[in-house]
């Protein structure tokens, strides 16, 4: 017998989803923040440990970000909760959650292949991944909005817009500086491949949104 | 054998006396075996005719459980068979509980004058409604009902009342309406509630479906009380069951057993064939969200209360507040001008006009189909069955009822070339009014059809001991008991008698503050009417 507390309460397992749902959220915004702040960490060329020590926090938040949408998957259809947005809620977890993976990828990447970027780059590639960045964290506000404030899901989702446009112009700034300049060919295609892996970060963050928005026209009520 | 006979005498008189027993007993037990075979054989006859009512129960369970729970189901926020569950056992506590109490009141069913009759009355509604559910259409019971009772008026000649036909009209066009006046209403205000309360998307499907199991629940009790009449009622005075006692626990009343079965019977109609017409109602029309499904049922919950309620006018009227019109409303109608009034509100882009188009005809033909079917039907049963399926109304304008008439206003003078002219049947003797007043209005007909009524009546002392004294004051009482013995033609004779014995049986004046009163007394004089009316004293086998 499952006699908890929290089950016999009246929405108390309500309360618990929507507590996971907000840590997942939690785990993806954290995920990112520390994704940039290891970036930094890589651009300014510190020891070998402390990134690696990033890679390590970004892969235990997308572990448990993991743990979390299984969870609140298995909750949401064992206890038959929100029948019409279900699918929805379900398809907008995996994604957001998938932008943490993608965000842990890109890191892994950066430090395996350890990426030459020289100063004339770093603010630009600085800038590019604080923006892609933005772009998540607009992703997970309006994501919060969808369940709690529906009506302020579009002004999130305008910043997402705003942040992946952002990022396609640094993105096409960067290239051409870096094919413009004296660097091994080699080194641009390395330094390229980094940049779009981080602009496809801010893509990606975009097509979340994009659903996001019709999730939202389909929830109105 | 001596010769003094004695013996003789004695043994003759034994003998005599023996085969007096003898034949005495044997009278006694044929008698017996006669009233025993009777009484066998009416209770086969009452429960082949409890079998219609059955039959109605499980078709109304089939078609109305989709108002209380349709749009819950549809919308997936509760289960078919978790839906299924709360509305029989809430339906079921309806029917015992209030319905019992409602008894007296009978349902429309009641109207009709023979068993047999109001058993094929019944069994054209069931089937109608069984038509309209196979077609997953949401029909209304009670208009299938009418339209059955309309059939053996026309079949007995007795006059339909314009009235019932005007509201089945009224309640096409006004409670759609009025409905999706209302759905869309509630809709709204609850979307902008919704918007400014950020209440989370978890938290506020717990909150919906919370609050569709308690309006289905609330729905079904009333479903359960409030059909249960049509459903059992007729079968009120001719049931076979008897008071049941556990202990000194509880007692269940005949009548609450007898209900009981008919609410199992909606029950079994809930769990066999309902989730049908649920979809259309929750689906078909218009796919709906978990919070417009609420708002649906709330919405024709509001209307049938606000619509239908004497007990709100009364409030409003004693409050010194306007009332609100009352008008004839259907649930079934009501449901569906909500998912129209939140279809429309919109855009109306996903309604599906051809789904909505079969519904109203299913409206419009459901009262039809019941009376063309109960008229055939009770032909067949009256000339192949041989069965008594009416009784014959019998009008006279004696001198009582002209003077009576004369009281409340009608010129009588007109009315002498039929005076003492007993005339069988409702239709004859309007026919036979209308030939030397064609210019009668339908208030003065209703009146002089209602006072020239034959219905004789005996106050019967055994009768009155039946009385149920939870249902009539005991002074009530004390007035019936004054008239013991004596004997009526007329209903509003003993009215006249009874409102002169005691004050409690006198109507108020009316208007709509004493509405309820004299509603409550109408029922209290149906039911003394039905107890005191000598039954067959003008029944003829057509």
């Amino acid at each position: 017998m499952n006699l908890k507390v929290e089950n016999l309460a009246l929405f108390g397992k309500t309360k618990k989803i929507e507590i996971m749902i907000d840590s997942l959220m939690d785990c993806i915004s954290n995920g990112a923040m520390k994704f940039e702040s290891g970036f930094d960490i890589y651009l300014n060329g510190a020891e070998e440990g402390r990134c690696d020590d990033s890679v390590h926090q970004i892969r235990d938040l997308e572990v448990e970000g993991n743990r979390l949408r299984r969870e609140i998957e298995g909750h949401l259809y064992t206890d038959m909760l929100i029948p019409d947005s279900r699918g929805d809620v379900l398809s907008l977890l995996e994604d957001t959650n998938y932008l943490l993976g993608l965000a842990e990828d890109i890191f892994l990447a950066i430090t395996v292949e350890k990426p030459a970027i020289g100063d004339t780059f770093k603010g630009d590639f600085k800038l590019l991944a604080s923006t892609a960045v933005k772009s998540v964290e607009s992703t997970v506000l309006a994501s919060r909005a969808f369940f709690r404030n529906i009506t302020a899901v579009r002004d999130h989702l305008g910043k997402v817009s705003f942040h992946e446009e952002e990022c396609d112009q640094i993105a096409t700034r960067l290239k051409r500086n870096i094919f413009a300049s004296d660097l091994k060919l080699e080194n641009k295609l390395h330094l390229r491949y980094f940049v779009d892996k981080l602009d496809r970060l801010a893509d990606e963050a975009e097509d979340v949104g994009d659903w996001l928005a019709i999730y939202t026209i389909k929830r109105s009520l | 054998m001596s010769a003094t006979g004695w013996p003789s005498t004695q043994s003759n008189v034994l003998f005599e006396h023996e085969l007096g027993s003898c034949v005495t007993l044997s009278r006694v037990r044929d008698k017996t075996f006669d009233k025993l075979r009777e009484t066998i054989a009416m209770e086969i006859t009452v429960l082949i005719f409890l079998t219609s009512g059955l039959f109605l129960g499980w078709s109304l369970g089939a078609n109305d459980a989709a108002n209380v729970f349709g749009t819950a189901v549809a919308s997936r926020m509760i289960q078919f068979t978790t839906a299924a569950i709360i509305c029989t056992v809430c339906l079921i506590l309806g029917a015992v509980i209030s319905g019992a109490g409602a008894a007296h009141g009978l349902g429309a069913l009641g109207k009709l004058n023979a068993l047999p009759g109001a058993f094929m009355a019944a069994f054209s509604a069931a089937l109608t409604v069984y038509w309209m559910t196979k077609a997953g259409l949401p029909v209304s019971t009670t208009q299938a009902i009418v339209g059955a009772i309309i059939g053996w008026n026309l079949f007995s000649g007795s006059i339909t009342d314009t009235t019932a036909l005007t509201k089945i009209f009224a309640t096409w066009v006004a409670c759609p309406i009025l409905g999706a006046i209302f759905g869309a209403l509630i809709y709204k205000a609850v979307v902008l509630i919704l918007n400014r309360s950020r209440i989370h998307l978890l938290r506020l499907d717990g909150y919906t479906r919370l609050g569709l199991i308690i309006a289905g629940a609330f729905g079904s009790y009333s479903l359960g009380a409030n059909n249960i009449g049509n459903v059992m009622g007729v079968f009120i005075s001719s049931h076979p069951f008897s008071d049941f006692s556990i202990g000194d626990l509880f007692t269940i009343s005949a009548i609450q057993q007898l209900f009981l079965l008919g609410a199992i019977a909606i029950g079994v109609g809930v769990f066999t064939y309902s989730k049908r017409v649920m979809m259309t109602v929750g689906d078909g029309i218009l796919p709906l969200t978990p919070v417009g499904a609420w708002v649906v049922v709330i919405a024709h919950s509001i209307v049938l209360f606000l619509f239908s309620s004497i007990e709100l006018e009364h409030f409003l009227v004693s409050s010194g507040l306007p009332t609100i019109p009352l008008i004839p409303v259907s649930s079934s109608q009501a449901v569906v001008g909500a998912v129209i009034g939140i279809g429309l509100l919109k855009g109306g882009k996903g309604i599906k006009w051809r789904v909505l188009g079969n519904i109203a005809s299913g409206w419009i033909t459901t009262p039809i189909i019941a009376s063309v079917v109960c008229f055939v039907m009770l032909f067949i049963l009256q000339n192949v069955f041989n069965q008594v399926v009416y009784h014959e109304v019998r009008y006279v304008l004696s001198g009582p009822v002209l003077e009576q008439l004369e009281k409340s206003g009608i010129a009588v003078a007109e009315l002498e070339p039929v005076r003492d002219r007993e005339i069988v049947g409702g239709t004859h003797f309007r026919d036979a009014i209308l030939e030397i007043k064609p210019k009668l209005t339908g208030e003065l007909e209703e009146k002089i059809l209602d006072a020239a009524e034959i219905y004789r009546l005996r106050v019967d002392p055994g009768k009155i001991k039946e009385i149920e004294a939870g249902y009539l004051s005991d002074e009530q009482i004390r007035g019936v008991q004054a008239l013991s013995g004596l004997t009526y033609d007329h209903t509003w004779q003993l009215y006249d008698a009874l409102s002169g014995s005691s004050m409690e049986w006198k109507k108020r004046e009316k208007n709509k503050l004493n509405k309820p009163f004299n509603k409550h007394l109408d029922e209290q004089l149906k039911y003394v009417y039905e107890l005191l009316h000598l039954e067959n004293s003008g029944a003829i086998n057509q």
